[in-house]
């Protein structure tokens, strides 16, 4: 318990650590909302005007405090340019960010955890040098390089085999869920082959280091074959390990699909905090980042939570710290 | 799944060097092990191909879906969608600085006094007629009967009073172009007339801008993210940076009726992904297209159309007038005669016009003044040689511009200039911290932008614009022009202003930016000149084969 | 010193020894070939553009064709190998330094600072370091320090994470206690005691993040925000190719081949690495150590 609300304070002190962090940095940078809005066509007078409009002539203290209060009230402010609620837009581009690393983690899951349990069973040098291979090889592709593989492959009228759109996401969204799911197929699947070796290579590693430790054995000594030892004593001991990692994943997904979310053209968070910060649209920045950092704080915790309760044998080693520390 | 028997399964336990053999296990005390080991199990092997197969067979039958409505009939569409690509970040057009708000709304959404057709000529729009005072400084607009906006309300001369008014009072964007504004007052309902304090030439085609644009006085509604105007479209869904849903605006007044019910527009940052869209048929027009992309659709006659259109893009390389090297005409010139324009545009496709002086061809005094400084290496060798500077002993100087240009200009500039003696160090910034160091504050040696605005030669005569260009014969030259009250006059002058600027070397010129558009065949009434600052899409049909 | 020599030959030796040693021990000789003769000599001169040849097929001139403003690409490959070297050694120096910072911190016998650490590693983890990158660029620009400081602090963070449980045994094993008692400082408790026992985890990691930055390093350059304009690097080759993939698909071959095959190479390196100085799987260390061990008895320790 003690832990858990040790855990909890420490989330909030990072979030305000945060808040003050993001809101000074971004004052300090070149350049503001107001140049941008009003473009190269413009005298300076009118961009002092757009400043005065949009509050940026007050004192730093001021604007952050004024920030401060808003989010205490859940309000994350609106973006300077697009006039929208920041949590709306939040929301739409997560609308598409989330159900790609959600497809993609499933792919990877699919690809991953099989291929690490056949590998950590293969028998033979030559089996098991070709899984090493696969999960290497897998690994290191460079996710533009797979996403225009894939295009070059499945892309709707460029590819070899087009059958796949390749480009944005339909205009009407999840109104059109059929459209809105083929056009994260590509995306997803050029994700979760790279997100998928590192699963196949963390399964096998974590199987591997239980077999090395006797669990493995001592579940054979009672009966199993080493197939059943690994699948049903072994999966479910790596089982917190894994639930870490696949945290993990998910969190280091939310930006590192970027790159494909860049390529395929669907505007989804990553896309849109580049967009924001390149217009110096300071709220939505500072909304965007708060809620990300938030996020990704929220997994942190849920994973370690989630690793203590699933595995009894780490309770006690940090207990273990505890005391020794 | 797990109870199915598997001869792989079995082998592979038999086999294990560590697991006993089955039958031995029965020795086991634990009742449950015990019918464990008698489940027949089977290796991953068969779970793996399991997965491979239900995976293969999902996107099989996502790809049976997708591919069912291909099969279309032919005939008029009611939708069509375009694909642009610089996307406006909110719909406030009045505020928002950024060609990409013109492109949409003016003549779809919202309209003005008069607009441009695609010679960049003033022509009618609600102001049916106009008369000007021979003094130049009175101007009478008869308005069309019978307007109304989108929402139902009347337009009539008070919206448009009201809208210029606003305009001139609140300093809303571009309001510094209406030059001499006087004053606005409706002489009745259908009639309007403007006063000017002094004559301005540019007037009327400032009125076809953002400054003629009339905005319903009545209406209460959020100018970033919806728009309400007398226009042919209404704006039905808009998401920022990403898409805009055109409807045919029901309550619409005039002769420009909507020819499609419905325009998508979408905008595609990455080109490569624009093209796939055109390609996969997502798209129906894709505009600009990279010439070095359009080659697979020029060559396919039968399906698509690629033309290159007039604008008046120009990319401007300017040199800082009052940075420390810069300031040198004798290195101004050098550059320009080190640059090679024709190998800069036929890396880019060759679609692209040499351009030697700060008017293009759309607009009024243009001139063909390439010839002033023709690719001459020994000439700007002699001139650096002249500065002090050489190959040998190069000078240093810092390019900066904005990475919505891409890295390939700067990598070939700073090649082009290596050859007379200037070591280019290329800085590619976002846009916001350009118009920061360059714009606000004036510091840097080079730059380089895509002014794609039309009339704009007041740059060259502002001594304040970032240029640091302050040439008083020019500025006068351009009062001159301005207070011109006929036409030729004002060409005139304006091409003698030109000369002298280009002569003055202040800048490059690299190119006349031509848009080149594509489309299926089928697609008709797609503007193709100065689609990028303006784009009337009512006339806008697609009948597929 | 002449220990030191011996120790690392025989490590190279047994890694030789393997085909999954050989190759990566014969792609990392290579680059760093490569990258030396890249400062002297490419094909074709690296900052020189040809408007009228670009996009050319491999040729006699141009042995894997021209880029979009007519650059060699084999040049720009030859001198983006030492760009993406010196990417891969700063940030695993940045992540080893850091890494051990962190196990230092969390093994320590200051309770306090030990407890605090291990939570703030655990909440820091989770930010993934391309927003570190992004947000480092907004005041930095595009430069190579982003992405050594975004992804050392990254990989310095997992390192310090996976290495713990390790860590932690080695410091409450007996070593370290009667170390302690005989009144050992704690530096040099934890790089005689601690160190060695985290080694094999730790080269395999860093491998592993060497590996990973050149990934990232393609990732931020394709985004604008990894190595800026003008310097050679695989991830601009790449970015700057894959715009006309459809057109001229040969040419963004090159780039994604040579980085996958480096990361390769980064990976094996690392297991191969773990495997030939662990005197467990390596016989022949042993034999060395012994050897070593005995002469040092031999001086009366």
């Amino acid at each position: 318990m003690r832990f858990v609300l040790r855990r909890l304070l420490l989330f909030v002190v990072a979030l305000l650590a945060i808040s003050v962090a993001v809101f000074a940095m971004l004052r300090v940078l070149p350049g503001d909302v107001a140049a941008v809005m009003a473009g190269v066509n413009s005298p300076p007078e009118r961009v002092a005007q757009l400043r005065a409009e949009l509050g940026l002539d007050r004192p730093l203290a001021v604007q952050y405090l004024d920030w401060c209060a808003n989010l205490l009230h859940g309000d994350l402010g609106a973006s300077m340019l697009t006039g929208r609620s920041v949590s709306e837009q939040v929301g739409v581009r997560a609308s598409i960010t989330f159900p790609l690393i959600t497809l993609g983690l499933l792919v990877a899951l699919v690809i991953g955890i099989p291929l690490g349990c056949a590998a950590t069973l293969a028998r033979g040098h030559r089996a098991r040098a070709a899984y090493r291979l696969v999960s290497i090889v897998g690994g290191a592709i460079p996710a533009l390089w797979s996403g225009m593989l894939l295009i070059l492959l499945f892309g709707r009228g460029v590819g070899l085999i087009g059958v796949l759109p390749s480009q944005g996401f339909p205009a009407a969204g999840w109104g059109a869920p059929v459209q809105a799911l083929t056009s994260l197929v590509l995306p997803a699947l050029s994700v979760g082959i790279i997100v998928g070796a590192g699963l196949m290579r963390y399964t096998r590693s974590a199987l591997g280091e239980l077999a090395a430790s006797g669990y493995i054995e001592m579940a054979m000594s009672c009966g199993m074959t080493r197939t059943q030892a690994v699948r049903q004593v072994g999966l479910r001991l790596a089982m917190p390990q894994m639930v870490s990692v696949v945290g993990l994943t998910f969190a280091e997904m939310i930006t590192g699909v970027m790159v494909i979310e860049n390529l395929f053209a669907l505007p989804g968070l990553g896309t849109g905090l580049v967009t924001d910060v390149g217009n110096r649209d300071l709220i939505a920045v500072q909304g965007e980042l708060f809620m990300l950092a938030a996020f990704f704080l929220l997994i942190g915790l849920l994973v370690d939570l989630a690793h203590r309760a699933l595995d009894p044998r780490l309770k006690a080693s940090i207990g273990g710290n505890e005391v020794s520390a | 799944m797990a109870e199915q028997p598997g001869a792989h399964g079995r082998t592979g336990a038999t086999s294990s060097p560590t697991a006993p053999a089955s039958p031995t296990n029965e020795a086991s005390t634990d009742a449950s092990l015990n019918a464990r080991v008698k489940t027949p199990h089977r290796r991953p092997w068969a779970w793996i191909a399991v997965a491979a197969v239900a995976v293969v067979a999902v996107v099989i039958g996502i790809i049976a879906i997708v591919n069912r409505p291909a099969t279309q009939q032919a005939g008029r569409r009611d939708t069509v969608t375009i694909g642009l690509k610089l996307a406006p970040t909110n719909l406030d057009i009045r505020n928002q600085s950024g060609s990409a708000l013109d492109q949409i709304l003016i003549g779809n959404v919202y309209e003005g006094l008069v607009a441009r057709d695609e010679n960049n000529q003033v022509v009618p729009a609600l102001a049916a007629s106009w008369e000007e005072s021979a003094d130049g400084l009175t101007y009478t607009f008869h308005l069309n009967e019978g307007m109304s906006f989108s929402n139902g309300d009347e337009l009539n001369a008070d919206d448009v009073v009201w809208s210029i008014q606003e305009l001139v009072g609140k300093q809303y964007h571009d309001a510094s172009s209406l030059t001499n504004f006087g004053s606005i007052t409706a002489v009745d309902p259908n009639t309007v007339e403007l006063r000017l304090s002094a004559p301005n030439s540019n007037l009327l085609w400032t009125l076809a801008g953002r400054c003629g644009l009339v905005f319903d006085q009545d209406a209460e509604y959020d100018m970033k993210t919806e728009a309400i105007g007398s226009g042919p479209y209404l704006v039905s869904e808009f998401r920022a940076n990403d898409s805009i849903t055109l409807k045919a605006n029901p309550n619409y007044w005039g002769e420009h009726r909507a020819a499609t019910e419905t325009v998508v527009v979408r905008y595609f940052t990455d080109d490569n992904a624009a093209v796939n869209a055109l390609a996969s048929g997502d798209v129906q027009v894709l505009a600009p297209i990279s010439e070095n992309l359009a080659g697979q659709f020029a060559d396919d006659p039968d399906h698509y159309t690629v033309q290159a259109g007039d604008g008046t893009d120009k990319y401007v390389l300017a040199f800082n007038g009052a940075g420390e090297h810069t300031s040198d005409p004798r290195i101004r010139q050098a550059i320009r005669y080190a640059i090679d324009h024709e190998e800069l545009i036929a890396s880019r496709g060759g679609a692209d016009a040499p351009l030697g002086g700060p008017i293009p061809s759309l607009d009024p005094g243009y001139e063909d003044l390439t010839d002033l400084y023709p690719h001459d290496v020994d000439k700007a060798l002699e001139l650096m040689a002249e500065a002090g500077y050489g190959p040998d002993n190069p000078l240093t100087l810092r390019l900066e511009y904005s990475n919505t240009y891409g890295t390939d200009l700067g990598d070939q500039l700073r090649s082009q200039l290596a050859q007379i003696g200037i070591d280019l160090q290329v800085e590619v910034v976002e846009f916001s911290t350009w118009l920061q160091d360059v714009y606000t504050n004036k510091d840097y040696d080079l730059s380089l932008v895509d002014h794609n605005e039309s009339h704009d030669f007041y740059q060259w005569a502002d001594p304040e614009y970032y240029y640091n260009y302050d040439n008083p014969e020019v500025q006068s030259l351009y009062a001159q022009a301005l207070a011109a009250t006929d036409d030729a006059a004002r060409d005139d002058l304006l091409r003698q202003a030109a000369r002298m600027v280009s002569e003055d070397a202040p800048a490059d010129w690299l190119f006349n930016y031509r848009i080149t558009t594509a489309w299926v065949n089928g697609v008709e009434g797609f503007p193709v000149n100065l689609n990028q600052t303006q784009l009337p899409l009512w006339n806008l049909a697609y009948e597929s084969e | 010193m002449k220990a030191a020599i011996g120790y690392a030959a025989t490590v190279l030796r047994s890694m030789w020894r393997h085909a999954g040693g050989r190759f990566p021990l014969v792609v990392l000789g290579l680059w760093a070939a490569i990258s030396v003769v890249s400062l002297f000599w490419t094909p074709q001169p690296l900052m020189r553009t040809d408007g009228y040849h670009t996009w050319q097929s491999p040729s006699a001139e141009h042995w894997l064709g021209t880029d979009g403003t007519g650059a060699d690409v084999f040049s720009w490959l030859m001198a983006g190998s030492r760009t993406d070297l010196l990417i891969v050694i700063l940030t695993v120096l940045v992540a080893a330094a850091l890494g051990l910072l962190f196990v230092a911190a969390m093994v320590s016998r200051h309770t306090a600072l030990a407890g605090a650490s291990v939570v703030v590693v655990d909440a820091l983890i989770s930010i993934p370091t391309v927003l570190i990158a992004l947000v480092l660029a907004v005041p930095m620009g595009a430069s190579i320090a982003v992405i050594v400081i975004a992804c050392g602090f990254g990989y310095g963070l997992n390192l310090a994470r996976v290495a713990r449980p390790q860590a932690l045994l080695a410091a409450q094993s007996d070593y370290v206690e009667s170390a302690v008692s005989n009144g050992a400082s704690g530096a040099y408790v934890f790089f005689r005691h601690i160190v060695p026992n985290i080694l094999p985890v730790m080269l395999v990691q860093l491998s592993l993040s060497a590996g990973t930055a050149v990934l990232a390093e393609s990732g931020l350059t394709y985004l604008g925000v990894g190595v800026p304009s003008g310097t050679p690097s695989w991830g601009h080759s790449l970015a700057t190719t894959v715009r006309f993939i459809t057109v001229y698909p040969l040419t963004v071959l090159w780039p994604g081949l040579v980085v996958t095959v480096a990361v390769v190479a980064l990976n094996l390196f690392g297991d191969a690495l773990r495997d030939a100085i662990d005197p467990v799987t390596n016989p022949e260390l042993r034999r060395a150590a012994g050897a070593t061990r005995m002469e040092e008895d031999g001086h009366g320790r």
